[in-house]
């Protein structure tokens, strides 16, 4: 843990969300995350963990206090500028999102080409991603053809592609078998070690207990257990 | 937006309307519709507003000399009329002319009716006058009466005054026909976007989640609508060119046709309005039904 190095990257302060069902999803949630840091959020279902992630990316606004990611902060930040706060991150989902009717190579080129890069650019950063990932070889399948670990590192491939200074992943191994999951994990660790800040949502007990990482427990929307002062990275 | 990304986005429009082909083969289908509805009115209306010329201009006002003045006076008095105010042309008709096109109007066969006796034409003089603004037609008329030598106006009042409200009703209904159609046309288009947008949800939120502005978004959207609107404008064109071609070729059979408006006189305008109208459609269309999404920041529309 590097608590010292500088401002954390991000960082919650009194973060309450309430749904508009009424539904208190999270409540007085004080967090900070450093560069370079490695988190597993874990917690029952209904915690309060996807909430914590959507108010990471702005895709909900907190009821009160403050959200700050990458020098963005939630309170001031215009619509206009969510896409580039979404830039500095890669998003990696549960079900993959993969769009169908296009090849790998185009999916992970996808976020590439929203940032008007060059094909040269494009050809050179994909095939890179597409290696860190092991998929060179599977560039021109399409999704259909692919077995689950291999969509999710697709989807990994296409969150790393530009460069994120963090990867924020919502159960990235839900949908995967064990083996998978293990594999995927040990990506995300291999793109940490390069300096990617890193937050997972996950369920498996097992996972969190063999990486040996900073863990944050939520139940009923708080914060029940945070090892970040524990003084982990044996 | 960079011009490597317009390429790219506009690639990928047109590649979204091919996906969607039936979507788009309906939208087609529904703007063509829209706009030949558009065309009939506005080319009814012409052919209206030109027959109403016609008889606009067919001597509504006839004014005939009295009896017993010569030539060069009635000439001079035609002079006099035609200085007046809102008289747009005075025609002198000499009385034999006039007799001429009284049996042209009514046919070799009514020669007979006309043979008077021996060299004797009832027709006096006449001057034909062409007004500029109807709404003053009584007062120009009475002004006519008071020219001196002048002995009767014949002046097809209701006639004028019929032309006159015809034009201006046709006026009116064509501009509410074209209002409606344009907004029927819009409601059609945006709904059918829509239906596509559902298989396309998933899209979106994939490129919201990689960072794409709202306006790369839209950009293929309003591709698709822009091609489709075009698309249909062309398809309309060439179809009203037929179709008009054989209604004038069957009116021709039976009637007078030299009276209607040729193809190539409106065809320009008329392209211009169809792609002004098919153009806005599609993109306001497109633009409309992709609203609610943009407006969402992510997952909350996901495809599961
Ligand atoms: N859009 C929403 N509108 C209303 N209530 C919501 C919404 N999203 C989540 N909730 C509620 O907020 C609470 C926290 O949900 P959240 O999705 O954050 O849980 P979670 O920890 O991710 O659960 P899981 O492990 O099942 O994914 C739940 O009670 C959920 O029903
Ligand atoms: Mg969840």
């Amino acid at each position: 843990m590097q608590t010292a190095a500088g401002a954390p990257i991000i960082e919650f302060k009194g973060v309450s969300k309430t749904y508009t069902t009424g539904t208190h999803a999270l409540k007085d949630i004080n967090i900070k995350i450093y560069k370079g840091d490695f988190v597993f959020v874990v917690g029952a279902s209904g915690a309060g963990k996807s909430t914590f992630i959507k108010l990471m990316i702005h895709e909900e606004a907190p009821n009160t206090g403050e959200i700050i990611v990458n020098g963005f902060r939630m309170s001031e930040i215009r619509r206009s500028q969510v896409p580039l706060l979404r830039r500095t991150m890669g998003i990696v989902f549960q079900d993959f999102r993969l769009i169908p009717t296009m090849n790998v190579f185009d999916n992970v080129a996808f976020t590439l080409r929203v940032v008007g890069a060059s094909s040269r650019e494009i050809r050179k950063k994909v095939t890179a991603a597409l290696s860190v990932v092991g998929l060179g070889n599977k560039s021109r399948m399409f999704p259909a053809e692919l077995s689950g670990g291999e969509q999710q590192r697709v989807g990994l491939a296409r969150a790393i592609v530009n460069n994120p200074s963090m990867i924020i992943a919502d159960e990235p191994t839900g949908n995967v078998d064990p083996n998978m999951s293990y594999e995927i994990v040990e990506l995300l660790t291999e793109i940490n070690r390069r300096g990617t800040t890193v937050v997972m949502v996950t369920h498996e007990h097992q996972l969190v207990r063999d990486f040996n990482r900073r863990v944050i427990m939520l139940e009923n929307g708080t914060i029940v257990a945070d090892n970040a002062d524990g003084g982990l990275e044996s | 937006m960079k011009l490597r990304s317009i390429k790219y986005l506009t690639v990928e429009g047109l590649k979204n309307m091919w996906v969607n082909r039936l979507m788009s083969i309906a939208s087609i289908a529904v703007l063509i519709a829209c706009m030949l509805l558009m065309g009939a009115a506005i080319i009814f209306s012409l052919n209206v507003d030109k027959a109403l010329g016609v008889l606009r201009d067919q001597s509504i006002v006839m004014v005939y000399m009295q009896d017993g003045r010569s030539e060069v006076e009635n000439k001079a008095t035609a002079n006099t009329i035609r200085d007046l105010d809102n008289v747009k042309e005075a025609t002198f008709v000499p009385q034999a002319e006039g007799l001429e096109s009284l049996l042209d109007t009514f046919g070799e066969d009514a020669e007979s009716l006309f043979t008077f006796v021996e060299g004797e034409n009832p027709l006096p003089d006449a001057v034909q006058v062409k007004l500029d603004d109807l709404n003053r037609f009584d007062a120009t008329v009475s002004a006519i009466q008071k020219v001196e030598g002048v002995d009767s106006v014949n002046s097809m009042r209701e006639t004028a005054m019929r032309v006159n409200s015809i034009s201006r009703l046709i006026n009116i209904a064509g501009f509410w026909i074209i209002g409606l159609l344009i907004i029927t046309a819009l409601v059609i288009i945006s709904n059918t976007i829509r239906i596509t947008m559902n298989s396309r949800k998933l899209e979106i939120s994939i490129m919201k989640a990689v960072g794409a502005t709202n306006n790369f978004i839209r950009f293929p959207f309003v591709v698709e609508g822009v091609v489709l609107g075009v698309a249909a404008a062309g398809i309309t064109m060439v179809i009203i060119y037929f179709v008009y071609k054989a209604v004038l070729g069957a009116i021709q059979e039976s009637m007078m046709t030299q009276g209607a408006v040729p193809f190539t006189s409106f065809m320009w305008p008329l392209l211009g309005i169809f792609l002004l109208l098919g153009v806005l459609a599609g993109a306001i269309g497109s633009l409309i039904s992709l609203g609610k999404y943009l407006r969402k920041e992510g997952s909350e529309f996901r495809a599961y």
